[in-house]
Formats: structure tokens, C-alpha cells, sequence
């Protein structure tokens, strides 16, 4: 152990440089003869500077823990740190993914809308330029009955059930077939049609068909009390009209019977409808499902709409639309045929006289439907 | 925390030559985040980042230690090359390697004396093994001495040793039993 010990301490000074010369020489020399020692000092070189290496490696790197911890403790607590990494690593991956899967579904969506919204105006288009002529009369008519009963306020008013539309029909068939608008009739509960003219008088109707394409429904007085009527004083004519042919109508915007007159101004009603006229006619709303008569008393159309970008210009479907529909309808579904109108009785009188004769058949139609 | 000490790469390095701890800690700090960028990037996870970056300013460090140091190559490309060169070898090792790597720096293809540093690394990793297998309290003594620069007489209070000659006692017998495990491991022999 002694020796050992020595001998280290020898090989160690040796390496180290702490031999004076003649003391190294004779080391080298001993080396030079035992080649145990020279392995010996070689091992033991190769320690030392492995040792060296980690030593110095070890240290640096104590420090840069050091430094790495500073620069943390900077940056963020602990903590948060390995969630932000992992959130920019996680970002910085699936952002172009992400990019690409919001664009489609953002494209998808805004397509469909669009493509919705597209349809949508394609059937709505009373909403845009197309205006149906039933006349809402709710509000005037809640208005009042709350006028009333703040006015009785000691007691509570009945909840009256008021109309809720208000337009114009007339009689297509002497046994109590009416002619209205099928948007007038669309989604009611009852429906009556009153009379001011010859006499008062109010009938409950039954829808009896409903046309949505040609925008007709055919109704039917139920009313016990209804006496069917000789004759109808106009005939039905399916001949297409000329234009700038006068026609008139008679219909109820108020609640009083009004006379329009006007011409034919195109074969082709709203956005190249052929199955309705143009027509300049002042129409309001209420004139909708009104007769369109020409000059000689004719039923040539019922009025429908008006164009509200447009100033005169109303629509009316063509009297050939009403007979198809009349014609299509199954006889066995029908509570009684309709016997349409072929003889005009009113072919020569004036007009004035005319309008005496038909303000009897135009009726004041009206919409009762439950709910707001 | 960020003084401006050092104006150019040239004073920083020659900074760091000298020992300038505070220089050192600087380059640290300043390229850290593009390195955990790229091996993050190329399914790293932040540990290996860190291991990885420390191998390369290790590797920068005992460059500038040589004797005719000199870069020909910016500080950050010198370090996103060794750290790419590095990340390479490991992924190949944990046969990770999935192809591509994604670069974000611009690189220089390594062409330091590979044969010498790998000697010094092969040295490193023996005598690193060696002192794990130690044990107590060999270790403790010779990281003292070796790595704390602790003295004897140090040594001989922490420890509890009646004299300095008995603690130098203790410290040969460890460095002849950390011989012995060097020599076991180093080059498989």
C-alpha cells in the first residue's frame, strides 16, 4: 500500500510537472525499462484528463442551469412556462391546418346562407318588389278595442276576435262559389265575406281549394241563410285581352266598395309571369282577389298584386287560370257543381250601370286567424 | 437583465474565452429560443431542447478554449448548426427520425475534427458513468475536490475526517477505485 501510494504520488507529480529535471529524467528512464510503469502513467494520463474533461464540462454546466433557471424566473413562473411552449409548438404545427379547416367550414356556411337566401327571394317576392293586396287591419282593430276597454276601465273588455285580413272576392257561381286570392285565404281559421251594397249582410265561407300557383282559392258560402242568386250579370271570358284595353275593377281597400279603372298594359305580369296581365290600375291593398272586368263586363282577371317598385302597375291572373282551376277540381269533391257564368248580361249598359249591376257579386272578404 | 455589454460577437466571444460568466450567461439567454423552436419542431420535447442546447455551447465553449480559436461563421449559425447536428444524432440513435428536418436557420455542414472530439466525449460519457457508479462517499470527495474545487482541509471538516492526511487517504483510495470502473467501461475494454 506504502508503495503504491508512492508510486502514484510519483506518477501523479510526474504528470503534473511538480519533478525537478533530474528527477524526471530518472523517472523516464524507469519508464523506459518497465513497460508496467509506462502503461502505468498512461492510464493514469488518460484519467486525469478525463477527469479534466468532466470537471470542466460538469461545472459549465452547473452554470448554464444556473443561467437557465434566470432566464425562466424571467420568462414566466414555472408553471405557465411548459404551457406556453407547448401552446406556440401546438399553434405553430396545426395552424395552417386549422387555417385550411376554418376557410372550408366558413365557405360552407356562407354558401349555404347564400344559396338559402337565393331561394328564398325566389319565392318571396312579395317581399321584395311583389306586393300582395290583402289588407292588414289587426292593428287598427286592437288599437280600438284597448281604446275601449281603457275607457270602461271598471270592467274587463271580452277579448274580441277581430279580422285579421281584410280583402275582396266576388261570386264566380249563382249557388254561393266565391273567387279570392289563395294568399288571402293561406293560413286562416274562418273566413266571411260581407256585403254593404244592395243590402248588410255577412256569410260565413268555406275554403273550398286552394291554387298556390296561380294564386286562387275557391270559398263557398255555408251560410243557411244564403239564397242562391238567379244569375251572375258578367260571363267569364278566357280570350286573351288586348292590350291597351280599358278594364276596371271593384274591390274593397277600405271598407267601402271602390271603382278603379285602367288599361292592359303587358301579356306578361310580374317578372314574365304569362299566367297573370300587367296592369295600370291604382290598387291598394284589400283590392287583392277583386274581378278584373273589361269594357263590356267580361270577367277577364282577379287583381293579385302590385309592384311596389313600379309606380300603376298592378297584377291580375288571367280569367284562363281561374277556369283551368275551376276545371281541374275533382266534381266529387265539390259540395255542389260550379256553374260558371257564360252569358254577360251586362253587355250593353254603361258602365255605370254595369257597376250597379255587379256591386252586388263583389264581396268584402274577411280573414279571421287565431294567434298573434 | 439585458445590458447591452457586449457590442459585437467578436467581444462576446473573446468575453467568454476569458471566463466572463456574465457574457456566457448573455449568448445562453440570447439563442436558447431558437433552438427549442427547431427541436420542437422536429418532435423534440422542451427537456431535449435544453440537453441538447447545453451539448452545443459546451461544444462552443471548449472551442474557444483551444488555442487558435476562430469562427467562421456567425455565433447563431455555429450554434443551430451543432445543435442540428447533434438533434440528428439523437433522433437516429432513438430511430425517431421521421425523414425531413425543419429548418428555420440557416446552417453550416460540420466539419470540426470529429475523430478528436469524439476521444473527448467518449472520455466524458466513461467517467461520467464511473463517478454514477461510485457511490458514497467517493463521490461527494471527488466532486468536492474536482468539480466545487473544494481544498483538503475543506473536505476533511465537511466530511468529518479527524485529519487532512486521513481525508487525502480516503480521496487516493477513491480515485483508484474510480480508476478501476473508468478502466472497466472506457472503450469496452
Amino acid at each position: 500500500m506504502n508503495t503504491n501510494t508512492s508510486a502514484y504520488e510519483q506518477i501523479e507529480n510526474y504528470l503534473s510537472g511538480r519533478l525537478s529535471a533530474s528527477e524526471r529524467i530518472a523517472f523516464e528512464l524507469a519508464m523506459d525499462s518497465d513497460g508496467g510503469l509506462a502503461e502505468e502513467v498512461s492510464r493514469q494520463r488518460l484519467l486525469d484528463d478525463s477527469l479534466r474533461i468532466y470537471s470542466s464540462r460538469t461545472k459549465l454546466k452547473n452554470r448554464m442551469d444556473v443561467f437557465h433557471a434566470e432566464m425562466e424566473a424571467v420568462e414566466m413562473p414555472a408553471t405557465f412556462k411548459v404551457d406556453r411552449y407547448s401552446l406556440r409548438v401546438f399553434w405553430k404545427k396545426y395552424l395552417p391546418t386549422m387555417a385550411v379547416a376554418a376557410s372550408v367550414a366558413l365557405i360552407t356556411v356562407l354558401s349555404t346562407v347564400l344559396t338559402i337566401n337565393h331561394l328564398r327571394s325566389l319565392d318571396n317576392r312579395q317581399t321584395t318588389y311583389y306586393r300582395q293586396l290583402k289588407r292588414e287591419i289587426d292593428s287598427f282593430k286592437r288599437a280600438t278595442s284597448k281604446a275601449i276597454s281603457s275607457a270602461a276601465s271598471t270592467r274587463v273588455a271580452p277579448e274580441m276576435r277581430s279580422a285579421r285580413y281584410s280583402a275582396t272576392g266576388f261570386m264566380i257561381s249563382p249557388n254561393g262559389y266565391i273567387i279570392t286570392n289563395y294568399h288571402v285565404v293561406k293560413d286562416a281559421d274562418s273566413v266571411y265575406i260581407e256585403s254593404v251594397q244592395d243590402s248588410i249582410y255577412r256569410y260565413k265561407v268555406k275554403v273550398i281549394h286552394r291554387e298556390p300557383g296561380a294564386d286562387l282559392a275557391l270559398l263557398k258560402i255555408e251560410d243557411r241563410s244564403f239564397t242562391p242568386l238567379r244569375r251572375l250579370p258578367f260571363a267569364l271570358s278566357t280570350k286573351e285581352a288586348d292590350l291597351a284595353e280599358p278594364v276596371y275593377t271593384l274591390g274593397y281597400p277600405g271598407d267601402d266598395l271602390v271603382y278603379n279603372d285602367g288599361s292592359i298594359s303587358s301579356h306578361r305580369g310580374f317578372d314574365g309571369d304569362t299566367s297573370a296581365y300587367r296592369i295600370s290600375i291604382p290598387v291598394n291593398p284589400g283590392n287583392s282577389g277583386g274581378p278584373l272586368l273589361d269594357e263590356s263586363g267580361n270577367l277577364i282577371g282577379v287583381i293579385s298584386g302590385k309592384n311596389t317598385a313600379a309606380e300603376g302597375t298592378a297584377f291580375a291572373v288571367k280569367a284562363k287560370y281561374l277556369m283551368r282551376m275551376i276545371e281541374e277540381i275533382a266534381p266529387d269533391s265539390l259540395p255542389a257543381p260550379v256553374m260558371l257564368p257564360r252569358k254577360n248580361y251586362v253587355r250593353e249598359l254603361n258602365r255605370r250601370d254595369q257597376i250597379k249591376k255587379l256591386q252586388g257579386v263583389v264581396f268584402n272578404v274577411r280573414v279571421y286567424k287565431s294567434g298573434v | 437583465m439585458n445590458k447591452v455589454a457586449f457590442h459585437t460577437e467578436g467581444e462576446l466571444l473573446s468575453a467568454i474565452q476569458r471566463g466572463d460568466q456574465q457574457a456566457l450567461g448573455s449568448l445562453y439567454k440570447m439563442y436558447f429560443p431558437m433552438v427549442i423552436h427547431f427541436i420542437t419542431q422536429n418532435s423534440g420535447t422542451e427537456q431535449e431542447a435544453k440537453d441538447i442546447y447545453q451539448e452545443a455551447i459546451i461544444v462552443l465553449y471548449e472551442h474557444t478554449q483551444e488555442e487558435h480559436f476562430e469562427l467562421t461563421c456567425k455565433v447563431k449559425t455555429y450554434i443551430y448548426s451543432v445543435c442540428r447536428r447533434l438533434w440528428l444524432k439523437k433522433l437516429a440513435q432513438k430511430s425517431r427520425f421521421v425523414g425531413r428536418i425543419e429548418d428555420f436557420e440557416s446552417f453550416i455542414p460540420f466539419t470540426r475534427d470529429d475523430s478528436e472530439a469524439e476521444d473527448k466525449d467518449e472520455q466524458f460519457k466513461t467517467m461520467k458513468v464511473a463517478m454514477d457508479e461510485l457511490g458514497e462517499p467517493c463521490r461527494t470527495i471527488l466532486e468536492d475536490f474536482f468539480i466545487h474545487d473544494f481544498t483538503m482541509q475543506q473536505i476533511t471538516d465537511k466530511m468529518g475526517y479527524t485529519n487532512v492526511d486521513n481525508a487525502k487517504n480516503q480521496k487516493y483510495k477513491c480515485l483508484m477505485r474510480l480508476k478501476k470502473i473508468f478502466f472497466s467501461q472506457y472503450r469496452g475494454s
